[in-house]
């Protein structure tokens, strides 16, 4: 609203220092954690700093359980060396011994550090959820891009992705582990042997990863075929009642056909990939098993090795292909963390929509907007007093929107000209818990809560059971008690499901009576009600707003004449434009592009 | 909003049947018997790539024995020669036999899906309006989704686990019978172990799944109703909530973990059992020389091998519990009778409608929200049903559109009863649009579509014109291919509006049922519907369920109803010049201040 003009720089300036961010950002640092962080990277960083007595844990012991399944066949190889092959009844049960101690430890590390990993990660996710959470709701807003089902499948499904970033760390650690002590195990057999286990590891790994990126891709399109069936199945279902009013159900039935056939297409096709990649897998390993069995064999021929040598070397050769796949694992593990990690970046990261200010209001909460401007709004002069009830009639919706949007501080106060003021203070100096203190905007179609009437009713008020009783006979809503057993403790479901449209819109208003703000804006808040019940509720609503001391302020946006009747004045904008302010009478009178707008 | 919605609150609905588990067998096994040879070939190609990975064990055991007697070079490079060439055969079965599985797996679930989507798709709307739609929805989403994913995730991998299990064993047995039992001493200690966990670990995963629906619940209620949350400054309540829930989902995942983890380490036991056991067995045979020192090698390697898919498979019990029990609620659907046919009968012979004496109540015992109503509506009429919530014209609509069967009496459609038509007739001939607006995700000409298969886009235009709606959809980012609907470009409850009405001018019935079109559309866009649903409606037998009186106003007869009757009836202006009912309604509608002698 100030600084507007683009020369003024300077003035642009000054006005910020003194009400725009830098106040609003001493304002919330106490109360703030430390910023989120900037890049996957540091992201990744804090994942594992915060969690780094689990993830340490879990991967000392995750390490050493992966040691204990390499060195399984060099168990075997011993006891086959130093008993079987002598016959002899002491050695073996030492070998028996240890390789009991051997699986304990095995299954102990496993048993502890998968433990640890899991907390880890778990406490990472849930970390994440609820910090999203936070910034998704933030009074602030957030102008990531994202649309509203993105944030809530970054709220969701992310924050458990990007915390397997844990999980992919402690494998890869784990695995390599594996490897190490498998390498060098053969090592110790044969040195020229290790090394060319050593060097034909890697080799087959090179061979292997490529087909292994082709099978992610066509898995990963395999999913999103399969899942865009799943979702074309569960929106039709959801339309299934349209679909029978006109008679549409065998088309839907054959284009979900037509999905269902394409799904199992890509499937097979995946599957083709699929099995080609696992084909190559036990072939390549199995070549390489030959090799090392040939060349080994050869080495106990010349008695290089014991035959207890050669079990052992064969048996690390065939339990090497494990640790090696996993690795291939791991990396899908990371690339996928790291996706996730990129969209929370994204909305940890994105900048409010609204920087408000700090100042609290003045007595009495007068809204005023002077010669304002802001989106389809045009030089717009409007005044709401204590007491008042004032209507808004628009021919445009795109001007109610916009003058909601500066009634609740979500304009950018850039994009305004002219002055917006609650109680004398500008709008955007207001803090937001002031500006939301003093206006209440109820928009159309606002959200009901899962939970029960009561909780629903009693959101931003510490009233009683008479007050919330009285804001629903207010809003012509006390059927819902008084025609239910359970009264104001009647269980709500998710989204209200299982109230009509009208009885949403009705416990809607009486959350807004109940909350009794000094001023409260209604935006069509009768749509979805019988003119009978409409009229119940202008009765309502006027009388409810003008029984209280100190007298509140009410404006309703919103062109039904029931409501309208009852305002104290009426404000008739078109095209963004204040046309003609007076009383619904004299302007159903006089102006008959008034009586066409709202006498339906 | 009126009595319907009321009485078929969806959270008591009746559930879908589940198929008993011999019924979902026969199901599964009808649907795999129609893939012909396809599952003996996969089958096969499996227990062959399966039984190549036999080969290298055995010559390894071989090679062991030609060592210790001193065999030649040969007696090493041929076995190394075969191992090779026996692992690229089985990695081309196994890899096959996995894609041919995958292909049986998915074509059989693909079937079963479209069938469970045809059924519930063509439900007979007396059983649709009584069941659960999120029993419906988790049945094409959830259900469908849990089997896919674990027959093309699992699917290819248990067949093949349980081959080499299998061939395994054989193989072992084949060395010598007593390294066969002594191996298969592991599997009670398997078994005990399954039998540990199972019951255990059953409630817990329950417990899990409710607790990660509450936290999601939590979540998107919050993030759904942001604008909401942000108004009443809820943001901290709603956070709090996630965390709690977060939380308390995560301890639960801790624990179920827990059990998972000494699950393991009971696995562990069992390879330790078996393991030991194959060896101590083969010291005491080659001790008295009933085997050699091949044999035992060969044996302990092949039950080295089976460690992965014994795990594999114990392991992945739950999954394939969980994936049965989805199975068997598609089954369940599946089993539902199909749609009968349209009769043979005698078509209606006109477009009238005549209701005659029918009363309807939603229940026993319930009030009768229709007490003998009868009305007659001529070829290409247009009436308006007028009255407060619970007059019955809702319920009055719903039995003209055949969405409901009157308690008594009958409703006749070119002189013939509904129930004689048969529900395919009569949805032939009534369309309804109803309060209830989905917009289907996907490009909007699809969306149009619905209505008329094959719709081209001239075609698709032209009804968008005929409502008045080509105008925003021509303005749309990509027009007609504009992505709409979840997860697509938002439309407006008006614009969703305009679409409906498009479709069914598009779908082109002689008989429409409007009920409450235009609500929820904001006052401003009302008028706007109102015109589009008398052009969509034009020269068709018209029954509107009128919210507005101004869609009254242009209607050719208007009926008022109050408490389930008929109380008057007439054109709008000889309503108002006779100073009844309806003319008190109207002067209220206009905004009139005189609304002491409210009559209903």
């Amino acid at each position: 609203m100030r600084g507007r003009a683009p020369q003024a720089e300077g003035t642009c300036r000054v006005s910020a220092l003194t009400t725009g961010t830098p106040v609003a950002e001493a304002v919330r640092t106490p109360a703030e954690p430390p910023a989120a962080p900037a890049t996957v990277r540091a992201l990744g960083g804090r994942t594992l700093r915060r969690n780094r007595a689990h993830v340490l844990a879990g991967v000392v012991l995750l390490s050493l359980h992966q040691a204990a399944e390499a060195l399984v066949p060099v168990a075997i190889g011993l006891t086959i060396d130093w008993a079987v092959v002598p016959g002899d009844v002491r050695a073996l049960a030492v070998c028996v011994a240890g390789t009991a101690v051997l699986f304990t430890v095995l299954a102990t590390a496993y048993r502890t550090g998968a433990r640890f990993t899991l907390r880890a990660v778990e406490n990472e996710a849930h970390l994440l959820r609820v910090e999203a959470a936070r910034r998704a709701l933030d009074p602030r807003g957030e102008r990531s891009g994202l649309r509203a089902g993105e944030v809530l499948s970054v709220a969701t499904s992310d924050a458990e992705q990007a915390a397997q970033y844990v999980r992919a760390w402690s494998s890869a650690i784990a695995v390599a582990v594996a490897i190490i002590v498998t390498t060098v195990a053969l090592l110790a057999v044969d040195v020229p042997l290790g090394l060319g286990v050593l060097v034909g590891v890697p080799l087959l790994m090179l061979l292997l990863r490529f087909p292994a990126a082709r099978i992610t891709r066509r898995s990963e399109a395999k999913q999103a075929t399969a899942a865009g069936a799943t979702a074309l199945a569960t929106d039709l279902v959801s339309g299934l009642r349209v679909l029978m009013g006109i008679n549409a159900r065998h088309n839907a039935a054959n284009r979900y056909r037509e999905a269902s056939t394409r799904a199992l297409e890509a499937s097979v096709g995946a599957a083709a990939s699929n099995g080609l990649y696992r084909g190559l897998v036990t072939a390549a390993s199995a070549v390489f098993l030959a090799c090392v069995a040939g060349t080994a064999g050869w080495m106990a021929l010349n008695g290089r090795l014991s035959v207890g040598e050669l079990v052992i070397v064969v048996g690390l050769a065939q339990f090497l292909a494990e640790p090696v796949q996993a690795l291939g694992m791991v990396g899908q593990l990371f690339a996928t963390a790291r996706a996730s990690a990129r969209r929370l970046v994204r909305l940890l990261n994105a900048p409010d929509a609204v920087t408000p200010g700090n100042r609290s209001c003045g007595e009495e909460p007068l809204v005023a907007l002077t010669g304002v401007g802001y989106r389809t709004l045009r030089d717009v002069d409007l005044e709401l007093a204590p007491g008042e009830l004032v209507g808004v009639v628009t021919t445009d919706p795109r001007d109610a929107e916009a003058l909601l949007e500066l009634l609740s501080g979500r304009a950018e106060p850039e994009e305004v000209r002219g002055t917006v003021t609650v109680g004398g203070v500008p709008v955007h100096e207001l803090g937001l818990d002031a500006l939301r203190g003093a206006v209440l905007v109820e928009e159309h179609g606002a959200a009901l809560f899962e939970g029960s009437l009561r909780s629903n009713l009693a959101v931003g008020t510490d009233a009683g059971e008479p007050r919330l009783l009285e804001a629903l006979r207010s809003a012509a809503a006390e059927d819902l008690v008084s025609g239910h057993s359970q009264g104001l403790d009647r269980p709500i479901a998710d989204r209200a499901a299982n109230l009509s449209g009208g009885q949403r819109q009705r416990v809607a208003l009486a959350r807004a009576l109940a909350a009794d703000p000094p001023v409260l804006v209604l935006h069509d808040p009768t749509t979805a009600v019988d003119a009978v019940t409409e009229e119940a509720i202008a009765r309502g609503v006027a009388a409810a707003r003008a029984g209280t001391v100190p007298a509140r302020a009410t404006l309703v946006v919103a062109n039904s004449p029931a409501l309208l009747a009852r305002a104290d004045r009426v404000v008739v904008l078109v095209r963004g434009r204040v046309r003609r302010t007076g009383t619904h009478a004299r302007l159903v009178e006089e102006d008959q592009a008034y009586g066409e707008a709202v006498l339906r | 909003m009126s009595t319907s919605a009321d009485t078929s609150a969806p959270a008591h609905g009746e559930l879908l049947p589940t198929a008993s588990a011999r019924r979902t067998w026969s199901v599964l096994g009808g649907a795999v018997r129609r893939t012909g040879w396809h599952t003996p070939l996969a089958l096969a190609t499996v227990l062959a790539g399966s039984a190549a990975g036999l080969v290298a064990p055995w010559l390894l055991g071989r090679m062991v024995d030609e060592v210790s007697a001193g065999g030649g070079l040969d007696a090493v490079l041929a076995p190394a020669a075969v191992i090779a060439v026996a692992g690229v055969l089985g990695g081309l079965l196994t890899g096959l036999g996995g894609w041919l599985v995958s292909r049986v797996g998915e074509t059989v679930l693909a079937r079963l899906r479209e069938r469970v989507m045809d059924r519930v798709l063509r439900m007979p709307a007396a059983r649709l309006e009584r069941v659960r739609i999120g029993d419906l929805l988790s049945r094409v989403g959830d259900d469908v989704a849990v089997v896919t994913a674990s027959i093309a995730r699992n699917g290819p991998e248990v067949v093949v686990a349980l081959a080499t299990v299998v061939l395994t064993g054989a193989g072992m047995t084949a060395l010598d019978w007593r390294l066969g039992l002594a191996g298969m001493l592991s599997l009670p200690v398997y078994a005990l172990a399954v039998r540990w966990y199972l019951p255990r670990s059953g409630p817990y995963y329950a417990r899990e799944r409710v607790a990660m629906g509450e936290r999601s619940h939590a979540m998107m209620g919050a993030l759904r109703g942001r604008g909401t949350v942000r108004a009443y400054r809820l943001e901290d309540e709603h956070a709090g909530r996630v965390a709690e829930r977060s939380r308390e989902a995560m301890d639960i995942t801790v624990a179920v973990f827990r059990l998972f983890t000494r699950f393991g380490s009971r696995l562990n036991a069992a390879e330790c059992v078996g393991l030991t056991s194959v060896l101590v067995v083969g010291f005491w045979l080659v001790r008295g020389d009933l085997a050699t020192v091949g044999m035992v090698t060969a044996a302990a390697l092949y039950f080295h091998r089976l460690f992965g898919p014994l795990i594999f498979l114990v392991m992945n019990f739950n999954e394939v519990q969980s994936a049965g029990a989805s199975l068997a609620r598609l089954a369940g659907v599946a089993d539902l009778p199909e749609e009968p046919d349209a009769g043979a009968g005698e078509g209606p012979a006109d477009s009238s409608v005549r209701v005659e004496s029918v009363s309807h109540s939603y229940g026993t015992g319930a009030p009768p929200a229709l007490d003998g109503v009868s009305l007659t509506v001529a070829p290409g009429e247009r009436v308006a049903l007028v009255g407060a919530s619970g007059a019955g014209k809702t319920t009055l609509a719903a039995l003209v559109s055949g969405l409901r069967a009157p308690t008594s009496g009958t409703v006749y459609l070119g002189g013939i009863p509904l129930d004689e038509l048969g529900e395919r007739r009569v949805r032939e001939h009534v369309f309804l649009v109803s309060q209830e607006t989905h917009v289907f995700a996907g490009p909007l000409l699809e969306d149009l579509r619905l209505a008329r298969a094959g719709a081209t886009p001239a075609e698709a235009e032209a009804a968008l014109e005929t409502v008045g709606a080509l105008e925003w959809v021509r303005a749309l980012p990509e027009g007609l291919d504009t992505v709409v609907g979840e997860g697509g470009h938002a439309l407006t409850a008006e614009q969703a509006q305009h679409l409906a009405l498009a479709r069914l001018v598009l779908a082109d019935p002689d008989v429409a049922v409007l009920d409450e079109a235009t609500a929820e559309a904001g006052s401003s866009g009302a008028r706007n519907l109102e015109r589009a649903a008398a052009a969509a409606t034009a020269g068709r037998t018209t029954l509107v369920v009128a919210h507005r009186l101004t869609q009254a106003q242009t209607a050719d007869r208007v009926v008022v109803m109050d408490r389930g009757r008929i109380v008057e009836q007439g054109a709008h202006a000889d309503l108002v010049a006779a100073d009844g009912r309806y003319a008190a309604l109207w002067r209220s509608w206009q905004g009139g201040v005189d609304q002491g002698e409210r009559v209903c």
